[in-house]
């Protein structure tokens, strides 16, 4: 296999890992985001400093102790290996797991924070015209909180994008499976060819900065319209 | 006026529904921050009925136990014969289901919609819809604004809106928490007029809650009052603001439902006539109410009210006075207060309260059942009524 298809799989594979999470996150981070930000109990800020571990956390430790969770000695490998045939570890289902873990602060947190925000107020109105809790969801928290969708959508996205340490501990090094970009740029420092590291640093580094740009731009949209709506 | 066109559809369907619907059970407890809420009454609802109370009262609270927004009140509510909640039977209708609309003083419009999408969120909502949104507009008088954002609206068409969305949801029993308090003298007056046509076209029963005595005076047909989380058996709006003024609770006012005779409109002065019993009749003078000589007001009833402070009395009849209204009354009782002596008068039934210094109750040497001469200023009849200002004027 040639450098650049080799690099191109990794690619793939990264994006696929990457949108599968992502996806994942949404789904089980709404939830959360939502019972944390409704929650009234001093157990909350326990549960907070859980999902914000990650942020201080070194990746490594997290591998590490999910590479003892994944193997087929430890329960929770037992379990997937007797459910699916596989074996956790070192598979892609693993770096999926490691990720959306890893990347969970970053999309519960601006999820929590907008929910905070919009308070109570829009959704008793709601109630009152007839609308149950799953409808009030998707007519008034959904279409007033989108900004901060986007922005949680793009930052568990990037960061599962640039995700080393969860992924070599879990992963390791399997091409189409678990060789993601961040692995393949190690790889070619550690064998000093230094125009392909170039070449996936400057892409990784230039694609990071238009998704930040992205969601700055798309948040001082969004401030601006809530400040023309609490102004009038 | 844009009021009549929607009303014909509008009755046909309510009526029914507001003949079987005249109740309301409470029997509440509900802490909440430095005072309990416990209620026990059942009170007659039909037409509007007024919460009066100060600030800190209860009176929100109430609403939104009656809304279902309150999961943590015990005890029980019910609407007619439907059981809203019981915490002794752990039923608990939620706040989408219990088919009462809730105007807060806060609009609390959604900004993601227009001015239409947000009276269509309710509709919508609706298995067996009978109001049409055009109608509901039309009566609101927002027809013209329907494709505006609602961010651009001034306060008086937010709260519009926000009654005209919680009747599009149709409910049985709507409850409105002061949502006029933010509004200038003209808009509230547009506003109240504007409930009150809703109300007699729709027949929906209301509880309109507000700390203005003077604003519940023009709109409520009845009074219940809260303080310190406790309240009084509703009764006529009249009696109330009698009572009220009896127990020196309030400023002391005249409350009165006086017929629109005819307006002198060069005079720039309407008159409104005092129903009495003897066939001498009682006039009152206030600032002109509508700018037509033939206004479709004549001849119906206006509530509006006189401070206690802006009447005077007179031993004489009055007559080289500039004063316009004067009317021969008997002394019913005369009450000492601290600074002043609060008297209170009748002209036929309609009990008037003058407001007179100490000094001068001793020099005329005021007693009950003594006959004297009221005088007041037309400027100091109040009244919410609203005139639409004309084109051409």
């Amino acid at each position: 296999m040639t450098d650049l298809s080799a690099d191109l799989l990794a690619l793939t594979t990264t994006l696929k890992m990457a949108a599968i999470s992502t996806i994942i996150l949404l789904v089980l981070g709404t939830p959360l985001a939502w019972y944390l930000a409704k929650w009234q109990s001093r157990w909350k800020v326990f549960f907070e400093a859980i999902v914000a571990l990650p942020l201080v956390l070194p990746p490594t430790v997290l591998g590490f102790y999910l590479l003892l969770a994944f193997s087929p000695n430890a329960l929770p490998g037992q379990l997937w290996q007797s459910a699916t045939g596989n074996q956790l570890a070192f598979s892609f289902s693993a770096i999926v797991i490691g990720s959306i873990l890893y990347s969970l602060p970053f999309v519960v947190q601006p999820l929590q924070k907008a929910f905070e925000q919009l308070g109570e107020q829009q959704l008793e109105a709601a109630a009152m015209l007839g609308a149950g809790p799953i409808d009030r969801f998707f007519t008034v928290v959904l279409p007033l909180t989108k900004a901060s969708f986007v922005t949680a959508t793009v930052l568990g996205f990037a960061h599962t994008v640039g995700e080393f340490g969860v992924v070599l501990m879990i992963g390791g090094n399997i091409p189409g499976e678990t060789r993601v970009l961040s692995i393949a740029l190690f790889d070619h420092v550690e064998a000093f060819n230094y125009t392909n590291a170039h070449i996936l640093s400057a892409g990784l580094l230039i694609a990071s900065l238009v998704l930040l740009s992205l969601v700055y731009l798309l948040g001082n949209n969004a401030d601006k319209k809530t400040r023309r709506a609490k102004k009038s | 006026m844009t009021m009549s066109l929607a009303s014909k559809s509008l009755q046909h369907q309510t009526s029914d529904q507001a003949a079987a619907l005249a109740q309301l059970q409470l029997t509440l407890q509900l802490r909440f921050e430095s005072i309990t809420l416990d209620v026990e009454q059942t009170l007659g609802i039909t037409g509007i009925t007024g919460i009066y109370g100060p600030s800190g009262s209860g009176k929100s609270t109430l609403l939104r136990v009656i809304a279902g927004l309150e999961q943590r009140a015990t005890g029980q509510v019910s609407l007619s014969e439907r059981q809203l909640q019981d915490s002794d039977t752990k039923l608990f209708v939620k706040p989408e289901r219990r088919q009462v609309g809730l105007v807060f003083q806060d609009s609390r419009l959604f900004p993601h919609l227009t001015v239409y999408q947000n009276l269509a969120y309710g509709a919508k909502r609706q298995k067996h819809r009978q109001l049409s949104i055009a109608n509901i507009l039309s009566l609101t008088q927002l027809t013209a604004m329907q494709h505006q954002n609602v961010n651009q609206l001034s306060g008086g068409e937010k709260q519009r809106v926000s009654i005209a969305r919680a009747l599009l949801a149709e409910p049985k029993l709507l409850l409105l928490d002061e949502p006029f308090s933010a509004l200038d003298k003209n808009t509230k007056s547009q506003m109240l007029t504007i409930v009150k046509n809703i109300q007699q076209q729709m027949k929906l029963p209301m509880l309109y809650v507000s700390h203005s005595l003077s604003e519940l005076q023009y709109i409520a047909d009845q009074l219940v009052t809260v303080n310190a989380g406790k309240i009084s058996p509703s009764v006529t709006i009249h009696r109330a603001i009698d009572d009220l003024n009896s127990r020196g609770e309030i400023n002391p006012l005249t409350s009165i439902s006086a017929t629109v005779a005819e307006h002198l409109v060069e005079y720039g002065l309407s008159r409104l006539q005092l129903a009495t019993a003897e066939s001498l009749t009682q006039s009152i003078y206030l600032p002109l109410l509508e700018a037509q000589e033939n206004s479709p007001l004549i001849g119906q009833q206006l509530p509006c009210i006189i401070y206690a402070r802006d009447i005077s009395i007179s031993t004489t009849k009055p007559e080289h006075s500039s004063i316009v209204n004067h009317l021969s009354a008997t002394i019913t009782a005369i009450h000492y207060r601290h600074r002043h002596a609060l008297v209170t008068l009748k002209v036929a039934e309609q009990v008037f309260y003058a407001q007179i210094s100490l000094w001068s109750a001793k020099r005329m040497a005021l007693a009950v059942e003594h006959n004297v001469y009221l005088q007041f200023k037309a400027n100091a009849v109040h009244s919410y009524h609203y005139t639409e200002p004309s084109i051409n004027a």
